[in-house]
């Protein structure tokens, strides 16, 4: 299975969730503890690839390397909480990523 | 009965409701273009996330495992994983679309994401079903052109940006700004803080299905940390920049 099967396996599931209940509506329903799931999905989705996409660059440099993306984290996290917007991770961590890559030692 | 000609006005009215939207979309849209130039991907396969997958999240979640050379059904169960909320959506808009023909279950289905929700809904409550319709065509159609555009956009840009730029990292940050946001809710900072820490520890997991575990460790410590009672809406009905997920 390549890129391409990959997104259209994806593709194809998610034209299915879209249509499943336009197709079965009324013949089923849902229980109220599946109901209140969708609610955690994303945010938890996020946590999960943010914590193993971070520590996967990190361990891909090595440990000194590391800090720069590190410091760039820990800007991020700082910004987002300050500001509240989510967009602050980008527009704070990118340019502490930049200037912490110059002037921290490789 | 569905006429969108004998609606134009409907379908330029739920165009303008998806205007708002289109703030918070069009930087998403791209960021997943530059990130997908960046991966180890094909750059048309990065961009057929988009009119394939079309969620933002997944397509996010697609592009970044592949890149990372993840196994390819461990990045098909988490993108459809991030994508279960889509069969509450298409229960949502069930009851509108029933007794419709059939090509419009398709198109209409297909367009069903975020934001085409929540000004469908607006729609529907609005001006009725017959109305309602050209609403949410009007919407959700412009929202799928800017997405497209978008995402084509970054793409074509990203690949001509320097390397000095780290822009791999977008996506990290991006998700670590997603998840932060959202730590004031209690219930939801249990789910993203018990996401993160099992993704974490199970970061050699074979497959990367850490992710997978990580995710469904985050909704059960959420959904035990909420207490059962009427589901939350889980339509967000005022523009946000998270959509469309």
């Amino acid at each position: 299975m390549n890129a391409w099967t990959v997104i259209l396996a994806a593709g194809l599931g998610s034209f299915l969730f879209r249509l499943s209940m336009i197709v079965l509506f009324g013949r089923i329903t849902m229980p109220a503890s599946l109901q209140r799931a969708p609610e955690f999905v994303a945010p938890a989705a996020f946590a999960a690839m943010a914590a193993a996409g971070v520590a996967t660059v990190c361990l891909g440099l090595g440990v000194t390397r590391a800090a720069a993306p590190l410091v760039a984290v820990a800007v991020a996290i700082i910004a987002v909480l300050r500001t509240g917007s989510p967009q602050a991770a980008i527009l704070a961590g990118m340019p502490a990523l930049w200037v912490a890559t110059a002037l921290l030692p490789s | 009965m569905i006429s969108l000609r004998a609606n134009r006005g409907d379908v330029a009215g739920g165009a303008r409701a998806m205007a708002p939207w289109l703030a918070g979309i069009v930087p998403f849209g791209l960021v997943i273009g530059v990130s997908a130039a960046h991966a180890d991907v094909p750059a048309l396969a990065g961009w057929l996330t988009g009119p394939l997958i079309y969620a933002g999240s997944a397509q996010l979640a697609a592009i970044g495992m592949l890149g990372t050379g993840a196994a390819p059904m461990a990045v098909v169960a988490v993108a459809l994983i991030i994508n279960v909320r889509l069969i509450f959506y298409s229960a949502t808009m069930a009851r509108y679309w029933r007794g419709t023909p059939w090509w419009w279950r398709l198109v209409a289905g297909y367009l069903l994401v975020d934001p085409s929700v929540a000004v469908g809904l607006e729609g529907y409550r609005r001006l009725g079903r017959g109305r309602g319709h050209a609403h949410y065509l009007g919407g959700a159609v412009l929202l799928w052109v800017c997405w497209l555009t978008a995402i084509g956009v970054g793409a074509a840009a990203g690949a001509r940006l320097p390397a000095w730029l780290q822009l791999e990292f977008v996506i990290p940050l991006y998700l670590v700004g997603q998840a932060v946001s959202k730590l004031a809710d209690p219930a939801l900072r249990r789910a993203i803080l018990v996401a993160g820490g099992v993704a974490l520890l199970a970061l050699t997991a074979p497959l990367q299905l850490g992710i997978a575990l990580g995710i469904a460790a985050g909704v059960v410590a959420g959904l035990t940390a909420r207490p059962a009672g009427p589901a939350r809406s889980i339509h967000p009905l005022q523009p946000s920049p998270e959509a469309p997920r």
